[in-house]
């Protein structure tokens, strides 16, 4: 499972975040990037000693800036399911190309038609070469 | 595959630039070599006292921070009493 992956299913969860200064930031997460730039909400700052505390109402953390985060541990599991659902959801979408059946085609795009449309248009094309002939 | 691939769903030994050493499981990585630990606990050496184990639960690890992944025989481990172990702790290191 990629860290980012589990860094954005924490969006809205309670976080422990410790920067390479020995700094702690306890809060929500609000939002996060592939930088692992992240902004907090409702943060309590800890200096890098632990005897002075801040409060503050929502702070943004440089992601280069950090040493590590701690979430909560259901979140793995959380992400896991997720990631289960995705891939059988993918793999299905996948099956149903390859056999041919039906318009639900490949990459869970209905709307394009996929095989299901062309194998439809087959015939049209044949019924107008053959009213030609006649 | 690359290096750390081996690893993943393994018990594992992390060791930190802060000098901190934490034993979890690898439940994943990415290509920064950020590291995702579930059932984290830190170990604290000290040289008059035995090691403490703190539970830290589930952890990113940000990949600059690493200085060492270690595969931890949990056999051997467990064959280890840590409350007779004295040592000093590593120290962070001086730039």
């Amino acid at each position: 499972m990629l860290p980012l992956s589990l860094l954005n299913a924490a969006q809205n969860k309670p976080m422990l975040v410790e920067l390479k200064n020995g700094e702690t930031f306890n809060g929500h997460l609000v939002n996060c990037d592939n930088f692992m730039n992240i902004t907090l909400r409702e943060v309590y700052q800890t200096n890098a000693e632990g005897d002075r505390f801040w409060k503050l109402k929502e702070c943004y953390i440089r992601g280069s800036t950090i040493k590590y985060l701690r979430v909560p541990d259901p979140l793995l599991d959380a992400v896991k399911e997720e990631q289960k659902m995705a891939r059988e959801l993918g793999r299905s979408a996948r099956g149903s190309h390859v056999s041919g059946s039906g318009n639900r085609g490949g990459r869970g795009a209905p709307q394009r038609g996929g095989r299901g449309g062309m194998v439809r248009g087959g015939p049209t094309r044949g019924g107008r070469g053959r009213g030609r002939g006649a | 595959m690359s290096g750390l691939q081996g690893y993943v769903d393994q018990r594992v030994l992390l060791i930190l630039q802060d000098g901190r050493a934490i034993v979890g499981v690898m439940a994943g990585y990415d290509q920064k070599s950020n590291v995702v630990l579930s059932d984290s606990k830190e170990r604290v050496y000290s040289p008059d006292e035995g090691v403490e184990e703190i539970p830290l639960g589930l952890y990113l690890v940000k990949g600059d921070q690493i200085v060492l992944i270690g595969e931890l025989d949990e056999a051997l481990d467990q064959s280890v009493d840590l409350a007779t172990i004295r040592a000093e702790p590593l120290p962070p290191i001086r730039y």
